[in-house]
């Protein structure tokens, strides 16, 4: 540390560049990441036009959420990381009883009853916040503890994570709370919990597989895997998606066939064209070159985030810093497997790229959170 | 390390986390290489095939029905125009709530039961998803405005225009041009896959009559365009076109205006009327009447309209009588006439003496001639066979044909069409039955009895003919034998149909040509010999009601009546009280004639057979029609003037004979 002051202070070239570094700083905001958001915001933008045949009104809405989340992001950098760490507690307890509320009084939208929309607030998603909520508290109490974690730990663990997301399950809303889910366990797998653990989890949740699949799961669930395994048993019912979907990637071949000329998304031949099949509107207008572009955009952003993890001066930070990147990641990775039929049909949106609501918000807070980690970690050191 | 709380070492914690932030980063690393492995396979290994898949979905060809080619008279009259009209139609898959939909449109147009039924049938019928269905064909004006103003109201209905057969003389040509109406299963099945290929865009097959004769000339070839359309199967850009070929136009040798004056000439009458040009066999006339709107079965017919048609027993409007068989009656006595004279069973001279009645020997059996059941009774008295022709003596033919026997009288009846179907383009006619051994062995099981013999000869037991079959054999009576086969084909987008191979069915020939002049002078007589008033034994012609009542004739007509007793009719109807029922049992009247007759200068231009079902009398009612259909042929549409053409040749024979000098 000291050693790096003395370079600041020595030569003329670094002080310009610290100066300017010092300027982001007191902005709280990382340059590079905001450069590779930026850039995936415009290209997702770029793409959701053309999705929508065009509708500007739709596209200057994306535009606007996305504004709103740069600003939330934005504010979100300003508070500390730690004023984080000390409410994590509070907030997590908030959270679930706001969970619990939902399921009282909340109100359906889209078949998932997770809002919350009480007098003199605007209406919200108690669900959304948990996706960074859960990986601050799981943060918060490992990294106090001696990793990699005992056995109790992990119990406990296990629990903090379990139980919000059975509640989301109880709203109906399985993505959000496999969202909310993964935020934790990427928590627990960096913290270091033994490999064998996580095997033997693995081979487990194998193992108990076919007993869920034969006992549990519901028509719709098992329909799902099996249109997985073969679309063409239902080629107009369940599995139309994922062949027209893999159709439109598969005709737009290395180039593409060219901005707003994709036959299949603009014909209506795929289905959530605006969301979660936005990938499809991509691969058949740019082609593979079009998707290798947004994946290395999104590997930007992901490598920006895994330096900051790296970079962080203590264990709560650097959980958080990777579990938000691994989650967003998990993210990415889902819904692009799954509209090219690696993955069953989940219901994803592909980050920054579909349109999306709240969602984006939420991502936004999550690259807050990123960038507080960032900044005031050497601000309050310095 | 033994106690509650352990001491935490930063260092080899950073270290761990490290170290699972770089396998994290391996995981990521991987699963983006299989997905671009997999993207890899989709975009460059299978791009073909889901680029195929790709224009597979959108790219669908579709079918374009050709014109249907128009139908003329002889004049360039048209018979058969294709009209446009508007139709109400439904894509299924569009409607919501199909009942709602219906129960709505019913408060809007006109839609009855009939119309909702047929709807359904159509849909039943194998269909192209998001394809539409019509439900109800020609909207008016109103009905039209009424649809599109609550058009945002009724997803999956549209108004779709179409070409549709019509035809302007309606019931006049209902019989002999018959009528389009939509294609059913079994007519599809029948169709060759390659028919059927060109019938893809069609809704419409001729059923009847010219339209179903000259289906194939009159559909066309269907054409084809590639559209795009979207995953609502709504068309949204034309891509590629083959037109269809229209069908082509033909013209017939029927006369549209005589036409309208025979259908006028028959009255109040049930009955038809067959006309034929002696010169090329060419229909100029055929009606059959009552007839029916054809143009009503075109868009399909509704249950209560189609059950008034097939339920008036006593006009059987859907009935062609033009083409179905009845007694003839004495209308065949020329012709047996011209048998006994062939064959040398009678000659010029041969006479019998008539008592009225005709017996076999040792037979007590009498077969009466018509005049003892009249007031005139007590026969004919001395009778050659001129008299007996224009005086229609049963007697003589009963002699003669028992005399000839019914081997002889079937060959030679044969020979002027009997018992066949001449016409090269009436397929449907019936043939009727020129009785013979064979034919009553294997129809009736029993051998031929002489009786039998005499009841055919003159045109009543086991004997029946068309009005086709009558006006064809007077054709080549007029024609003196030269036999042309009826058709009703003249061109075909205006080249004329030159005669085919097989259209030749061999002349009549006689022993004498001068047997032609003989029966044409006994038939003329028919209607020109005068009948005194007074005259006792003059009768059994139609002088009185014909040439008698147009004393400026300008020509001679030649002529043969006929009064059939009736067969078969059930007796349910028979014994009914009903005045117009008991109507049923009254004679039919026919008449066959042919004109000019006896004329130096000009051919026969036309040649006739008028059936009156239930006239009771040809000589009173069947004659005046024919004249009259004669006259407006002769004197109206040909415009012949007699007259002056006499004169010319008076002055050519005198410019002759000066020549001469």
């Amino acid at each position: 540390m000291i050693n790096q002051d003395f370079v600041r202070q020595s030569t003329g070239f670094y002080r310009e560049n610290s100066r300017s570094r010092n300027f982001w700083r007191a902005l709280h905001t990382d340059p590079p990441l905001l450069v590779g958001l930026i850039l995936l915001c415009c290209f997702g933008v770029f793409v959701l036009f053309s999705a929508s045949d065009g509708d500007e009104a739709m596209v200057r809405r994306q535009a606007l959420i996305m504004l709103v989340g740069m600003i939330v992001m934005f504010i979100v950098a300003q508070f500390s990381v730690h004023f984080f760490r000390r409410w994590a507690p509070s907030m997590y307890a908030v959270g679930l009883g706001l969970l619990g509320l939902v399921l009282v009084i909340g109100v359906e939208e889209n078949g998932a009853k997770s809002w919350i929309d009480l007098p003199g607030l605007p209406s919200f998603q108690p669900s959304e916040m948990m996706k960074f909520i859960v990986p601050m508290l799981l943060a918060w109490y490992l990294a106090s503890r001696p990793l990699p974690p005992r056995f109790k730990h992990l119990f406990w663990s296990a629990l903090m994570i379990a139980i919000p997301a059975a509640l989301i399950v109880l709203q109906n809303d399985t993505g959000t709370a496999i969202m909310v889910f993964m935020s934790g366990v990427f928590v627990v797998l960096l913290a270091g919990i033994r490999w064998r653990i996580v095997f033997s989890g693995f081979f487990a949740l194998l193992l108990v597989s076919p007993a869920w699949y034969l006992f549990l799961a519901q028509e719709h669930q098992k329909n799902r895997i099996l249109t997985f395994f073969d679309p063409y048993r239902d080629p107009t019912g369940a599995g139309y998606n994922i062949i027209q979907s893999q159709i439109a990637i598969g005709s737009g071949g290395v180039y593409g066939k060219g901005y707003g000329n994709g036959a299949q998304s603009h014909l209506d031949f795929i289905p959530e064209s605006n969301t979660d099949f936005i990938l499809a509107v991509l691969a058949e207008e740019f082609g593979l070159l079009g998707i290798l572009f947004l994946i290395c955009l999104y590997l930007f952003v992901l490598v920006r985030g895994f330096y900051i993890a790296y970079a962080a001066k203590d264990m709560f930070s650097r959980l958080l810093a990777g579990s938000i990147t691994l989650t967003f990641f998990f993210y990415v990775f889902v819904n692009m497997a799954m509209v090219s039929g690696l993955l069953p049909v989940i219901g994803l949106p592909l980050p920054l790229i579909s349109r999306g609501g709240t969602s984006i918000v939420t991502l936004f807070v999550g690259f807050g959170l990123l960038m507080s980690i960032q900044t005031h970690g050497r601000a309050r050191r310095t | 390390m033994t106690g509650k709380w352990q001491l935490k070492d930063h260092e080899a914690e950073q270290r761990l986390f490290n170290r699972r932030l770089t396998a994290g980063a391996l995981v990521i690393i991987l699963l983006f290489a299989a997905l671009i492995a997999k993207l890899i396979d989709l975009q460059i290994n299978q791009y073909e095939y889901f680029s195929a898949r790709s224009d597979g979905n959108r790219l669908h060809s579709q079918y374009v029905p050709p014109a249907r080619g128009l139908i003329f008279d002889r004049h360039g009259e048209l018979i058969a125009d294709n009209q446009p009209i508007f139709n109400l139609t439904i894509v299924r898959e569009q409607v919501e709530d199909l009942d709602e939909t219906l129960e709505f449109l019913g408060t809007l147009i006109r839609l009855t039961d009939d119309d909702i039924e047929q709807f359904r049938n159509r849909m039943r019928r194998n269909r192209v998803p998001f394809s539409s269905v019509p439900l109800r064909y020609v909207l008016d004006d109103e009905e039209k405005s009424k649809i599109a103003v609550n058009s945002h109201l009724l997803p999956g209905i549209a108004i779709e225009p179409q070409f549709v057969r019509s035809y302007p003389l309606k019931d006049l040509t209902a019989h002999a041009i018959g009528y389009v109406s939509e294609i059913n299963r079994d007519e599809l099945d029948r169709l060759t896959e390659e028919q059927r290929e060109n019938y893809g865009g069609t809704n419409h097959i001729g059923k009847t009559g010219i339209e179903r004769t000259y289906e194939e000339l009159l559909h066309g070839t269907v054409g084809y365009e590639t559209v795009e359309k979207n995953n609502r199967g709504q068309v949204m850009r034309r891509l590629d076109r083959t037109d269809p070929i229209a069908g082509k136009n033909i013209s017939l040798h029927l006369d549209a205006k005589l036409q309208v004056a025979a259908e006028k000439a028959l009255g109040d009458f049930r009955g038809a009327v067959v006309a034929i040009e002696p010169a090329t066999g060419g229909i100029l006339a055929m009606v059959s009447k009552p007839g029916f709107d054809p143009n009503l079965f075109v868009t399909g017919i509704s249950s209560k309209d189609y059950s008034v048609l097939v339920n008036d027993v006593i006009n059987t409007p859907l009935f062609d009588r033009s083409t179905s068989p009845y007694p003839p009656g004495s209308t065949i006595k020329p012709f047996l006439g011209m048998a006994g004279l062939h064959h040398e069973y009678v000659d010029y001279d041969y006479t019998i003496e008539d008592p009225g009645y005709f017996r076999l020997p040792g037979v007590s059996y009498r077969w009466g001639d018509w005049t003892l059941r009249s007031a005139i009774g007590g026969g004919h008295g001395t009778t050659n066979l001129q008299r007996a022709i224009f005086q229609s003596c049963d007697t003589f033919f009963y002699d003669l044909g028992n005399r000839m026997g019914i081997d002889t009288i079937h060959s030679f009846m044969s020979l002027f069409g009997f018992g066949d179907n001449f016409a090269l383009d009436v397929g449907y006619a019936r043939t009727g039955v020129l009785p013979s051994r064979d034919w009553k062995l294997e129809t009736r099981g029993e051998p031929w009895y002489p009786g039998d013999t005499i009841n055919s000869s003159i045109g009543q037991g086991y004997m029946w003919a068309t009005p086709l079959q009558l006006a064809t054999a007077t054709a080549v009576m007029a024609n003196k034998g030269k036999v042309v086969r009826p058709r009703m084909l003249r061109s075909v987008d205006d080249v004329m149909v030159e005669p085919i191979a097989d259209d030749y069915a061999g002349d009549v020939v006689v022993a004498d040509a001068d047997y032609w002049r003989y029966i044409h002078e006994s038939m003329t007589m028919v209607v020109h010999r005068p009948t005194g008033t007074g005259a006792f034994r003059d009768y059994g012609g139609a002088y009185l009601t014909t040439a008698a009542l147009d004393k400026e004739m300008p020509y001679q007509m030649a002529g043969k009546t006929g009064t059939a007793q009736v067969v078969a009719i059930d007796q349910s109807i028979r014994n009914s009280d009903d005045i117009e029922v008991s109507d049923l049992n009254k004679d039919h009247a026919w008449f066959v004639s042919f004109a000019p007759s006896m004329n130096e200068q000009v051919e026969p231009k036309i040649a006739l057979a008028v059936f009156v079902e239930n006239g009771e009398s040809g000589s009173g009612v069947a004659a005046p029609i024919a004249k009259e259909i004669i006259d407006t042929y002769l004197l109206d549409i040909l415009d012949i003037d007699f007259a002056a053409l006499e004169e010319q040749a008076v002055q050519d024979v005198n410019l002759i004979s000066q020549a001469d000098d």
